[in-house]
C-alpha cells in the first residue's frame, strides 16, 4: 500500500491536474454563490465534462474542486443576503448576515474562507490516513459482509434523509426497483424492459442524476420567475485580523472533528454537521448570548464543520462503493465513467490513482484559499446576477451533458422522465437522494445477496451464526441503528428549528 | 372538491406501481431457461424485485395508515398556504412541454436549433423580455459549446448535416 501512496504522490503533482482543480474550485464557488443553485445541480451538469477530459487524474479532481468550492460558495449569499446558497450554509446565515448588517461582511466572508480552508485541509489529511486501515479491513469482506454493510448504509441514508424516515424508505425502495430495469445480473434475462432493446442495459446513471437533481431546481427557478439577488451593502468592512482567526482556532478544530465524524457516516451530510458544529460552539462559548448577533466564532463553527465533511465522505465511497450523500453519488458516477469501480478492490487495482486524487485534494486546499481570497469581491457581485440569464445556460448544459455521456438519444428521454419524477418528489416533499442511492447500490446489493444465498446453501443457521458472524451482527444492528438515528434526527431537526426561531 | 396532500398522492402512486409490479411480475420479468432440469442460478431474477416491491407496499401502507390517523385521508380539504398564480402554472406547464418537445426534437432538428428553441423558450418563461439578450444567449452559448465539444474534445453532438458542413467550412477557412 505504501508504494501505491508514493506512486500516487508522484502522479498527483501535475500542473494540468492543478489547473483543472483551480477551474473546478472557481466554478464550484460561483455555483454555490448563486442563490437557488446547489452544489448537486452544478456537479450533475459538470460530471459529463469530467468524463470528456478522459484522464481520471484531471476529471475527478476537477469535480472535487467543484464540490469543495460549492460548499464554501454557498456561504457567500448566506452572509451577504441571508439566503443560503446551499443547504450546508443554513447555520452560516445566523451570524454571517448579522455581521453584514453591522457592516462587517468582508470579515465574515474571510472568516468563512479561512475556516473552510483549514477544516478542509485537516479533514483531507484524516481521510488519507484513515483510508488505508479501512481498506485493509474491507479487503477481508466477502459477499455476505458487503451485502450487510450495503443494507446498513441504505437504511442509514433513508432514515437520515430530509423529512420523515418513511418517506426516505419509500424513495429508497423506488430507487432500488428502478435499478432492476435491464438484464438480471445472474441469468442476464430481461426485467421490466417491455421488450425494448434500449432498456436492456438499464438506465444510465448520468441522466438519472441530472434529471433528479438539476431539472427540479431549474423547474423551481422557472416557477418563481426572474429574480435578482438583493442589492447588497457591497463587500465592506475591515479585513479579518490574524488574532481573530487565532482566537477561533479551537472552534475550527472542534467543528472539524464534528464534521469529519459526520462525513464518515453515509447519509448525514453538511447541513447536520454545520448545525451541530454551531450548537457545539455556542454551548462551549463563554458568551453564548453573542451567537446569532454577529459572532465570528459562529461563522467559523458552521463553515469549518460543513467543509470538514467533504473529505471523509470519500472513505465509504472509495472503500465500500457507498456514496454518503448526493454529491458523492455524483462522484461515484464520475469514477465509474472513468473506468474505476469504487469498492473493496479499488485500492488494490488502482491504488496509485486513488492516492493521487486524495493527495491532490489536500494540495487543492491551498488553491482553495488563494482563489477564494482573490475572488471574494467577484462572488459578492455574482449573488445579484439575474436568473433569467443563468437558467437557460443550465438547461442547455443538462441536455448536452446527458447526451455526451453515451451519445444515446434515449438518455434524453430518461433525463426528462426522471426530471418529472424529481419535480413530483419535490412537490410532495420527498428527498430524491435515497432514490439515487437505491438505484446505485440496489443492483450491487442484489448481486451480493445472491452470492450470499449461493454460499449459504441449505444450512442457513450454521452459515449465519457459525461462519459469518460479522454479517449477522451488522444485520441485527441495522434496525437498531436505523431507529436510533431516525429518533436522533427528528430531535435534532426540532432543536435546529427552535434555534432558528430564537 | 376534496384534495389529498401532495405526499399522500405521491405515496398512492408508489403503492399502485408496487401492486402493478407484483401483479404483472410474471409478464415483466423473463424466466431463465432451466437446462437439464436443474436450476443452477444463485437466485431467480424475480426474488429480489418481489422483496423490494413488498417492502415498498408495506412502507407505503404504513405511511398511509399514519396519515389516515392524522386525518389527511378523510377527504379534508387541503388549505394551500400560498395558492399558485395562473402565471406560475402557465410557466410550469410551458417548461414541461418545452423540455419534452425539445427532447423529442433533438436528433431531428440537431443540437443548435433545438438548444436555441429550448434556451429562448426558457428565457421567456423565466421572465426575460429583452429580445437581444435572449437571442444572444440562445445562439452564442450553444454554438460555443458545440465548437468546444466537437473541435477541442473531439466528441459528437447530434447535428443536421448542412449545419455540420457549414461549420466545418468556416473552421477550415479560419484555419487556413
Amino acid at each position: 500500500m505504501f508504494d501505491m501512496l508514493m506512486l500516487g504522490l508522484n502522479d498527483a503533482l501535475r500542473l494540468d491536474t492543478f489547473i483543472w482543480i483551480g477551474g473546478g474550485l472557481l466554478l464550484g464557488m460561483l455555483v454555490g454563490a448563486l442563490p437557488g443553485f446547489t452544489t448537486s445541480m452544478g456537479m450533475s451538469v459538470l460530471v459529463p465534462i469530467s468524463f470528456l477530459v478522459g484522464d481520471p487524474l484531471i476529471g475527478i479532481p476537477f469535480l472535487i474542486g467543484v464540490y469543495k468550492g460549492g460548499i464554501y460558495g454557498g456561504s457567500v449569499p448566506a452572509i451577504l443576503i441571508s439566503m443560503p446558497g446551499t443547504g450546508a450554509s443554513i447555520a452560516t446565515v445566523l451570524d454571517g448576515y448579522a455581521l453584514t448588517k453591522k457592516g462587517q461582511s468582508r470579515k465574515a466572508l474571510e472568516m468563512s474562507l479561512f475556516s473552510s480552508g483549514l477544516s478542509d485541509f485537516f479533514s483531507d489529511i484524516f481521510t488519507l490516513v484513515m483510508i488505508i486501515p479501512v481498506a485493509t479491513v474491507v479487503l477481508g469482506f466477502g459477499p455476505p459482509e458487503i451485502a450487510a454493510v450495503m443494507f446498513l448504509s441504505l437504511v442509514i441514508i433513508a432514515v437520515t434523509s430530509a423529512g420523515p424516515a418513511v418517506k426516505g424508505l419509500i424513495m429508497l425502495g423506488l430507487g432500488i426497483w428502478v435499478g432492476f430495469v435491464g438484464a438480471d445480473p445472474f441469468s442476464a434475462m430481461a426485467r421490466y424492459t417491455f421488450g425494448t432493446t434500449e432498456l436492456y442495459d438499464g438506465f444510465h446513471l448520468i441522466p438519472i442524476l441530472i434529471g433528479l437533481f438539476a431539472l427540479p431546481e431549474i423547474f423551481n427557478a422557472v416557477k418563481e420567475g426572474d429574480t435578482r439577488g438583493k442589492r447588497i451593502s457591497t463587500f465592506v468592512g475591515e479585513r479579518l485580523r490574524l488574532q481573530e482567526l487565532k482566537s477561533s482556532f479551537r472552534t475550527i478544530l472542534r467543528s472539524t472533528m464534528i464534521g469529519t465524524g459526520i462525513g464518515i457516516v453515509p447519509g448525514l451530510g453538511q447541513p447536520i454537521a454545520a448545525m451541530m458544529g454551531y450548537i457545539a460552539a455556542k454551548n462551549a462559548s463563554k458568551y453564548p448570548e453573542k451567537f446569532g448577533k454577529g459572532e465570528l466564532d459562529g461563522v467559523a463553527a458552521a463553515e469549518s464543520a460543513n467543509n470538514a465533511v467533504n473529505g471523509p465522505t470519500m472513505v465509504p465511497l472509495l472503500t465500500l462503493g457507498i456514496p454518503g450523500d448526493s454529491v458523492t453519488a455524483l462522484l461515484l458516477g464520475a469514477f465509474m465513467m472513468q473506468g474505476l469501480r469504487p469498492g473493496p478492490t479499488l485500492l488494490e487495482s488502482s491504488g496509485n490513482v486513488v492516492f493521487a486524487i486524495l493527495i491532490a485534494m489536500i494540495f487543492a486546499n491551498v488553491l482553495f484559499v488563494i482563489i477564494g481570497y482573490l475572488a471574494i469581491p467577484l462572488f459578492a457581485r455574482v449573488v445579484t446576477i439575474k436568473k433569467s440569464l443563468l437558467i437557460p445556460v443550465t438547461i442547455m448544459l443538462a441536455f448536452a451533458g446527458t447526451y455526451l455521456a453515451r451519445s444515446n438519444p434515449f438518455d434524453i428521454i430518461t433525463l426528462i422522465s426522471f426530471g418529472l419524477i424529481g419535480i413530483a418528489a419535490r412537490a410532495a416533499k420527498f428527498d430524491v437522494a435515497p432514490m439515487v442511492m437505491g438505484f446505485i447500490l440496489g443492483r450491487e446489493l442484489e448481486y451480493a445477496f445472491g452470492q450470499t444465498l449461493a454460499l449459504a446453501g441449505d444450512n442457513w443457521i450454521h452459515f449465519a451464526f457459525g461462519e459469518r458472524l460479522g454479517m449477522t451482527a451488522i444485520l441485527l444492528a441495522t434496525p437498531l441503528v436505523g431507529a436510533i438515528l431516525g429518533f436522533r434526527m427528528n430531535r435534532f431537526r426540532k432543536r435546529s428549528l427552535d434555534s432558528d426561531r430564537k | 372538491m376534496a384534495k389529498f396532500p401532495a405526499d399522500v398522492v405521491f405515496v398512492i402512486g408508489a403503492l399502485v406501481l408496487a401492486v402493478l409490479g407484483l401483479l404483472f411480475g410474471g409478464w415483466l420479468i423473463v424466466d431463465p431457461p432451466i437446462l437439464l432440469s436443474r436450476d443452477i442460478l444463485a437466485m431467480n431474477p424475480r426474488v429480489f424485485p418481489t422483496l423490494v416491491l413488498f417492502f415498498i407496499l408495506l412502507v407505503a401502507l404504513i405511511f398511509l395508515a399514519t396519515e389516515s390517523r392524522k386525518g389527511s385521508l378523510a377527504g379534508n380539504i387541503l388549505k394551500e398556504s400560498s395558492p399558485q398564480s395562473p402565471l406560475a402554472l402557465y410557466r410550469q406547464f410551458g417548461f414541461v412541454g418545452l423540455t419534452v418537445g425539445c427532447a423529442l426534437l433533438l436528433t431531428t432538428l440537431g443540437f443548435l436549433a433545438t438548444m436555441f428553441l429550448l434556451m429562448a423558450g426558457t428565457s421567456l418563461l423565466v421572465g426575460n423580455r429583452s429580445s437581444l439578450q435572449i437571442f444572444a444567449i440562445s445562439l452564442v452559448t450553444p454554438l460555443s459549446f458545440y465548437m468546444i465539444v466537437t473541435y477541442m474534445l473531439r466528441t459528437q453532438l447530434p447535428e443536421a448535416d448542412i449545419v455540420e458542413r457549414t461549420l466545418a467550412m468556416i473552421i477550415n477557412a479560419l484555419n487556413t
